[in-house]
């Protein structure tokens, strides 16, 4: 019996990618747009099913180091690759009512499929040169996808600033790389860590460690590195802004996740170089503070949500501030709450900007007062809408409100009461944000002119898949969450 | 073999279903439902009653019974709160009283509602069938929360009877004062409740079974401990602790605050303002909830958990004071009083200051006669009431009556044998069980607690009052001469008000024979059938709810002695001056054209008719002191609580907006303020790590 490689869920992903370009080259003039959803959907169903069957044949439980030590399968890299290929999936089925009658339809797709695969890798990379390139894989096809709508001056915009910022971020974190490898001499996580412990030049590695933090940073979107998200997500098409706001940043940290508790033991780090909880604590307060406040001024809805994925963000960062040394099983518990609040925020948090694309493909308008009324003419895709925005939130409508506490817990368990005490009062604000959406949409009236074109069956699909995943997530936590905590354990039992 | 105590459940599930049935069929076809709700209340009640009947019978057998029906709340290391059933004589007796008096108040509701053309019958039914499933699942209630709920529930009930002509201004104002006033007591009651679950780790009133305990008998041990007897057990030590209290005071504080749900509910001062105003109900309402068994809720109450508060010395002698202070007060408000429910209502205030009186001077058993005793005369009254009402097309004042005597002899002759039993002339059951609280009272008060013999003084004089009021007001109503036109020509009333003034009327007049105790101290007989009814065997499981056991308490921990005084001329002197203020109310009302004599009263007359202020004082209460200190919490409120929350915001969505400022959307300024931000961070941890 021949066994599947265990890279089986990035290498789906590839050759999707490669397959649509195949089918592009062949008929390069035919309107194709419903086959190359279907493939590029196919693909990430497999590679997201791929995942979901090795973690529960167990294929988690050990390390599975690829190519010499420079990529690695583990229980995270498979929780990860579920993540990005299950937030895929729904973003091509969104993306093929929203870009039907654009120009480049498979290069959208293959570009969708390339991303996601690079941000499976970075789940997978155990190397500061893979950590590199997989990030870059990721970020490239990013930034073509944030300007794709080439005629709309928004979206070519955020797609260059998107680019400007990601290109000072990749800077300095290549910086923070040669940094790290002058002061140990390799590359490789695992022997990074060997070396770190009573390192001479502990100032030069700190340096280096903290200038690699910013990397993560931009990918997750956390402050001081978040400027690009708000304007990216605000004028890229909207299941991009999806994908980039969850998919991305759930490979961002699944690859901090990796590099900092693999390379950067904190006991030893702590002693020569620089306590990264401490560093991590001071950008999940900040981080979560400004995402929260600022979107509670925002007039539009989709940007309201860029910064509320920004507190997301800082909400997640908790899991790695709440890190301490030698306690390992709080440690697996917070990490693990993280991994799981990010997985089911693929779910809600990609949903609601698939309702967004909804309206945007209905032309309604983006602020709230534009989205008034909007459940007397479309009730479902509202229903949806307040899933989303209630577990957004964190009220026990969907898992968003178990893996919210499940984080908490972790960071009062780990001795961080006042980190989550902070996290509690944003989460409380965030309720107001999200509230005003539910507010316009349900008790709002509409105004006289509303009609809606049409019901997009790929969008109205994705957007209610999510929410049924959203709402299932809250029934069926428990495995998920136990898997996720698992996953944290192999990764401490080095 | 199927007994008795399997059905018992079934004693208040059948008036529910009667309830629902009303209700929902009420609601949906009323056409269905034969006489709006009367037939199968009267069913549901008389089943209850024939259930009732089997399960005292069983009891006097010598089986009690406990049961745990349903455990709602399931604790984890900690008390659970269930429903529960216990049978004991005291329950048993009572749910005949309640299921009998129900019955003959549905049967008598055909002539007084049904007859007269009422509207909204199905509701009307529907709120008597929902009153005597509460009052009976009060009644059967083993633990004090049940307890609670079931009072509240009757409390409900009574507020929407009340208030059952509700188009009228007055009884919806006298269903919500009614309603407000009990609320107030049952605020401390729940309390109590609150605290005697902390404190004892259960509510229930008797232990039967393994691993099982009450709360009488955990207080008994508690203060036995302090005494220096035996250990105190460890919850209540523990609570203790938490408070600091010794467990006399704490136990007194406990027992005082479920006394204020009593007080409510019986209608005590300084909560009795509400009962009067509930005359506004229909008349059998007034006849099933204010006299008979909604207000004896709380004096049953106090005897139920009759093992807690024998211990308390203190709150023994608060509840004769204000059982003895309520008789005399309410009887000399009504005194004066013009309409006839008016009467009865200060009546039945004062009547059931005689059964705290008794309950606190430790006449357990005198009490609990003279509850029954006075369900049937009270019951009786009032329902005779009602038909002189339907005779007189509802016109309540007695000076428009006089001369009823011979228009309607059934109810005037059953109507006098309530008024005898409840003035206390001899041989009328009122006599006998007012004569024992008031014996009991001066006995204990002679032996060692004379703060009783006040209570007894107050008791005794209330005597003489309500003889006089009591034939003022037969007088006034049947005899004379017929004072106004409905009067000459009274509308005539049919079987179904006939039939229950006749069978209360003959319980009222013979049912105070169970219990003689002077006959029997006089002759040597064993005839006090209450007495040994109410005597639990003590290898019994269920002897701490026996008399003797309370008996017992109240000699080791209140210090209650008899003195030795014979029960005859205590007798004589009640009896003596009951016949004194009949004889008064003879000389003055008992001619052919009465006069008003209030003039005489003078200045006495003026408070008389105000009720004393109360009304007036309450009202001063709410809005003088009450209203301000809400306005003040408002005001607090409002300010400084709303203020803090919305400065919160404020300041939040400014922060906010500042932030929206910084992301002006030129890249370059997020790149620079993105290296910024990084040399800081490098700085800082550069400095705090030593990096430099």
């Amino acid at each position: 019996m021949v066994e599947l490689p265990p890279l089986t869920p990035q290498i789906l992903l590839g050759l999707t990618a490669i397959v649509l370009f195949g089918i592009d080259i062949i008929a390069p003039d035919t309107r194709k747009n419903g086959l190359l959803a279907s493939v590029s959907a196919i693909g990430t169903v497999a590679a997201a099913a791929t995942a979901v069957w090795f973690l529960a044949a167990g294929s988690g439980d050990y390390r599975f180091v690829q190519f010499d030590g420079a990529l690695v399968v583990d229980a995270l890299s498979l929780f990860f690759a579920f993540v990005v290929a299950s937030v895929a999936t729904l973003v091509v089925i969104g993306s093929y009512d929203y870009i039907e009658g654009e120009e480049h339809v498979s290069e959208y797709y293959s570009l969708v499929l390339l991303a996601a695969t690079g941000m499976s890798l970075m789940a997978a990379a155990n190397s500061l040169v893979t950590v590199f390139v997989a990030l870059e894989l990721a970020s490239l096809p990013s930034y073509a996808l944030v300007s794709f709508l080439k005629t709309d001056r928004g979206s070519v915009e955020a797609g260059l600033k998107y680019f400007l910022i990601g290109a000072l971020s990749s800077a300095v974190m290549v910086y923070g790389i040669s940094l790290v490898y002058a002061t140990t001499g390799t590359l490789l996580l695992d022997d990074i860590a060997a070396e770190v412990a009573g390192n001479q030049f502990g100032g030069v590695l700190g340096l280096g460690i903290l200038m690699l933090a910013g990397g993560f940073a931009f990918k997750t979107a956390s402050v001081p590195f978040h400027f690009w998200a708000p304007e990216a997500y605000e004028g890229a098409p909207a299941p991009i802004s999806a994908f980039l706001s969850s998919a991305s940043k759930a490979a961002g940290f699944a690859v901090a996740f990796r590099v900092f508790t693999t390379a950067f033991p904190l006991d030893a780090v702590a002693a020569v170089a620089i306590d990264w909880s401490l560093l991590f604590a001071v950008l999940a307060v900040v981080t979560m503070t400004l995402g929260n406040f600022a979107a509670a001024t925002q007039n539009e809805v989709k940007r309201m949500l860029a910064y509320s994925s920004i507190g997301h963000a800082g909400y997640v960062l908790m899991g790695l501030a709440a890190l301490q040394s030698g306690a390992a099983e709080a440690n697996a518990f917070v990490l693990g709450a993280s991994m799981t609040h990010l997985l089911v925020y693929g779910f809600m948090n990609t949903g609601a900007f698939l309702f967004v694309a909804l309206v945007e493909y209905w032309d309604v308008g983006r602020t709230f007062e534009d989205y008034n009324g909007l459940a007397t003419r479309a009730p479902v895709a509202c229903v949806a809408m307040t899933v989303f925005m209630f577990s957004l939130a964190g009220l026990p409508v969907g898992g968003g409100f178990l893996s919210k506490y499940l984080l908490f817990a972790g960071t009062v368990q780990a001795g961080f009461a006042w980190l989550a005490a902070i996290a509690a009062i944003n989460s409380a604000l965030s309720l107001y944000y999200y509230s005003r959406v539910v507010k316009a949409i349900w008790i709002e009236d509409p105004s006289d002119d509303l009609s809606l074109a049409g019901t997009p069956t790929g969008l109205y699909t994705a957007v209610v898949a999510a929410a049924v995943a959203t709402v299932v997530l809250l029934v069926a936590f428990d495995p998920v969450a136990q898997t996720a905590v698992h996953a944290a354990d192999v990764l401490f039992a080095l | 073999m199927v007994g008795a105590f399997d059905f018992t459940p079934a004693i208040p599930l059948l008036p529910f279903a009667a309830f629902l049935v009303a209700m929902l069929v009420g609601h949906f076809a009323p056409r269905l439902l034969p006489k709006g709700g009367a037939i199968p209340g009267i069913l549901a009640t008389a089943g209850s009653l024939l259930l009732s009947i089997w399960t005292f019978l069983t009891v006097s057998g010598g089986s009690y019974h406990a049961q745990d029906i349903y455990t709602w709340v399931v604790g984890q290391n900690t008390f659970s709160l269930h429903f529960g059933i216990l049978v004991d004589p005291l329950s048993a007796m009572m749910l005949v009283i309640v299921s009998l008096v129900a019955v003959l108040v549905h049967v008598f509701s055909l002539g007084y509602m049904n007859d007269e053309g009422e509207t909204g019958l199905p509701r009307y039914y529907a709120g008597l069938g929902l009153f005597t499933f509460s009052m009976l699942a009060f009644v059967v209630a083993d633990n004090l929360l049940m307890a609670f709920m079931f009072f509240e529930l009757v409390g409900l009930c009574s507020y929407l009877l009340i208030g059952f002509h509700f188009r009228e201004p007055g009884p919806p104002s006298a269903a919500k004062k009614a309603f407000l006033v009990t609320r107030f007591g049952d605020y401390f009651f729940l309390i109590g409740v609150v605290g005697i679950l902390a404190t004892f780790g259960t509510a229930r009133f008797v232990a039967v079974g393994d691993g099982v305990h009450s709360f009488p008998h955990l207080a008994e041990q508690a203060l036995a401990a302090a005494g220096g007897e035996g250990t105190m057990p460890e919850h209540v030590a523990h609570f203790l602790d938490v408070i600091g209290m010794n467990a006399e005071t704490w136990f007194a504080i406990l027992g005082l605050l479920v006394l204020g749900g009593v007080v409510g509910k019986s209608a005590q001062f300084p909560l009795h303002t509400w009962l009067p105003d509930a005359m506004e109900g229909p008349t059998p309402v007034s006849a099933l909830i204010h006299a008979a068994t909604m207000v004896a809720a709380g004096v049953y109450l106090v005897a139920r958990m009759y093992g807690f508060y024998a211990l308390l010395p203190t709150v023994l002698a608060i509840i004769a004071l204000v059982g003895g202070f309520t008789a005399l007060f309410a009887a000399s408000m009504g005194v004066v009083k013009d309409e006839l429910k008016q009467v009865l209502a200060y009546s039945t205030i004062s009547q059931y200051g005689y059964m705290m009186l008794g309950l606190g001077t430790g006449g357990y058993i005198a009490a609990t006669f003279h509850l029954m005793t006075h369900a049937f005369f009270k019951a009786l009254l009032f329902l005779g009431a009602g038909s002189v009402i339907i005779a007189m097309h509802h016109n309540e004042d007695m000076w428009d009556m006089g001369g009823l005597r011979e228009k309607m002899p059934v109810t005037y002759y059953t109507f006098l044998s309530g008024s005898l039993a409840l003035a206390g002339i001899v041989p009328f059951s009122g006599f006998w069980s007012k004569d024992e609280i008031l014996y009991e009272a001066l006995i204990y008060g002679a032996g060692d607690s004379p703060i009783l013999l006040a209570a007894y003084a107050m008791g005794l004089l209330a005597v003489f009052f309500t003889g006089f009021y009591t034939f003022r007001m037969v007088f006034l109503t049947f005899h004379g001469e017929p004072r106004s036109d409905t009067a000459r020509d009274p509308h005539g009333v049919r079987w179904n008000v006939k039939l229950p003034l006749v069978v209360l009327g003959i319980l009222a007049a013979t049912v105070g024979l169970v219990n003689m105790t002077p006959v029997a101290e006089l002759t040597g007989l064993h005839i006090e059938y209450l007495h040994q009814w109410l005597v639990i065997p003590e290898a019994s499981d269920f002897a701490a709810l026996g008399y003797d056991n309370y008996h017992h308490l109240l000699e080791q921990f209140a210090g209650y002695h008899a003195a030795d005084i014979g029960p005859l001329a205590p007798g004589a002197v009640s009896l003596a001056l009951a016949l004194g203020g009949a004889g008064l109310a003879w000389v003055l009302y008992n001619v052919d054209s009465p006069t008003e004599h209030t003039e005489k009263l003078g200045g006495v007359k003026t408070v008389l008719y105000n009720n004393y202020y109360q009304d007036e004082y309450q009202v001063w209460l709410a809005q003088g002191v009450t209203l301000p200190l809400a306005r003040a919490a408002d005001t607090f409120d409002q300010g400084i609580v709303d203020g803090v929350v919305n400065g919160v915001s404020s300041v939040s969505l400014f922060a906010g907006s500042r932030v929206k400022r910084i992301q002006d959307g030129l890249v370059t300024h997020y790149a620079a303020l993105l290296t910024l931000g990084l040399v800081v961070l490098l700085v800082a941890f550069g400095l705090l790590e030593g990096w430099f």
